[in-house]
């Protein structure tokens, strides 16, 4: 795929949300299902890979451009993450006050709401890929109960997860 | 109490960016800890205003957030130090992880690890939207949320729009919406 078209890809689905895995619908409905640049399977371990380390969130767009792009893919995906947060700087020059304005805040939770429902149904097909049996289930269960209902860390669930894989595979 | 340069702005960047897990929040409250409370180099307003602009700049709000911050304490220099120093090291590692994943993720026992990983991102990525949600899921104000949550829902999945134009219609019903409470 031309680098400076993957760019803008990633550009558009990190620029149209607010916040880390928000921008998954859109690029899942670019990359995966549009270009067809990406699978499902492939989608599922980049937001695992960029939940596993530090930093933001938003990092497995870096993920999502190696595997679309090999390194310029993922130097690009790096790029489309930190380029809209510039906007902050006209925005601290300009609309000081803009945050208390009710029509934006209005907007601005349209789109978050907007953007939680997406996600809900963008895990139905990455399910498909990744939930093949009873372990697998399970762990996208547990995952779930213990980011949503308790305040551990991201990174023990991905350890945890990798352990029971192991585990798992040494096993079977 | 040290100077403001760029190197130890760029210092705390790349410690507290790279070694705070839990994504943007936590870091956030790692750089106010650094930044307003033990160095004073940033006043509680500035921080406050820098917090609440990457709310609403599209896109990561901490890495918003970290280009705010940077930009009111050395102007570019600090905006590109205060983004880059929390992201490229960490991209580092992400693209190793990937490479790993692309080269080994189908042999053996390392398939089942990677397998295990991808459930795993399936229900971190539902909670990721129940966390969305659930701040706004109290009092009577709790139906705008959840009927915006469902619209999208459906009009994702009934393949009616586009993610982005679903989005932009989000934005107009949350401004209608919010205007018909205020009168």
């Amino acid at each position: 795929m031309n680098l400076v078209l993957l760019y803008l890809l990633l550009l558009k689905a990190v620029a149209t949300s607010f916040s880390g895995l928000a921008s998954l619908p859109v690029l899942r409905a670019d990359l995966v299902e549009h270009h067809r640049v990406l699978t499902d399977a492939q989608l599922s371990m980049a937001v695992a890979i960029g939940r596993a380390g530090p930093g933001p969130i938003g990092l497995y767009v870096v993920s999502v451009g190696y595997f679309a792009g090999g390194l310029p893919g993922a130097a690009a995906g790096l790029l489309a993450l930190v380029t809209p947060a510039f906007l902050i700087i006209p925005a601290l020059l300009c609309l000081r006050r803009a945050g208390s304005r009710p029509e934006l805040r209005g907007a601005i939770q349209g789109v978050m709401f907007a953007a939680a429902g997406l996600l809900l149904s963008t895990t139905l097909p990455l399910a498909r890929h990744a939930v093949t049996g009873r372990l697998s289930a399970a762990l996208a269960a547990a995952s779930f109960a213990a980011l949503a209902f308790t305040r551990v860390d991201a990174a023990w669930v991905i350890l945890g997860a990798a352990a029971v894989g192991l585990v798992a595979g040494l096993a079977g | 109490m040290a100077k403001l340069t760029l190197g130890r702005l760029l210092a705390i960047a790349l410690r507290v960016g790279n070694m705070t897990f839990g994504g943007g929040d936590p870091t956030m409250a790692a750089f106010h800890r650094e930044l307003v409370v033990r160095r004073g180099w940033l006043d509680p307003d500035q921080y406050t205003l820098a917090f609440a602009l990457a709310r609403v700049t599209p896109g990561t709000n901490l890495l918003a957030f970290c280009a705010g911050v940077g930009w009111q304490l050395l102007g570019w220099r600090g905006a590109l130090a205060m983004v880059l120093a929390p992201t490229v090291p960490s991209a580092v590692l992400a693209v190793l992880l990937t490479h790993t994943a692309a080269a080994w993720g189908n042999k053996g026992v390392i398939s089942g690890v990677f397998g295990s990983l991808a459930a795993a991102a399936v229900g971190m990525t539902a909670a990721a939207a129940w966390l969305l949600l659930k701040p706004h899921l109290k009092g009577p104000n709790a139906v705008r949320p959840l009927a915006l949550a469902g619209g999208a829902i459906a009009l994702s999945l009934g393949a009616w729009l586009s993610p982005v134009q679903v989005l932009g219609l989000a934005a107009v019903a949350g401004i209608l919406w919010r205007r018909q409470e205020a009168e």
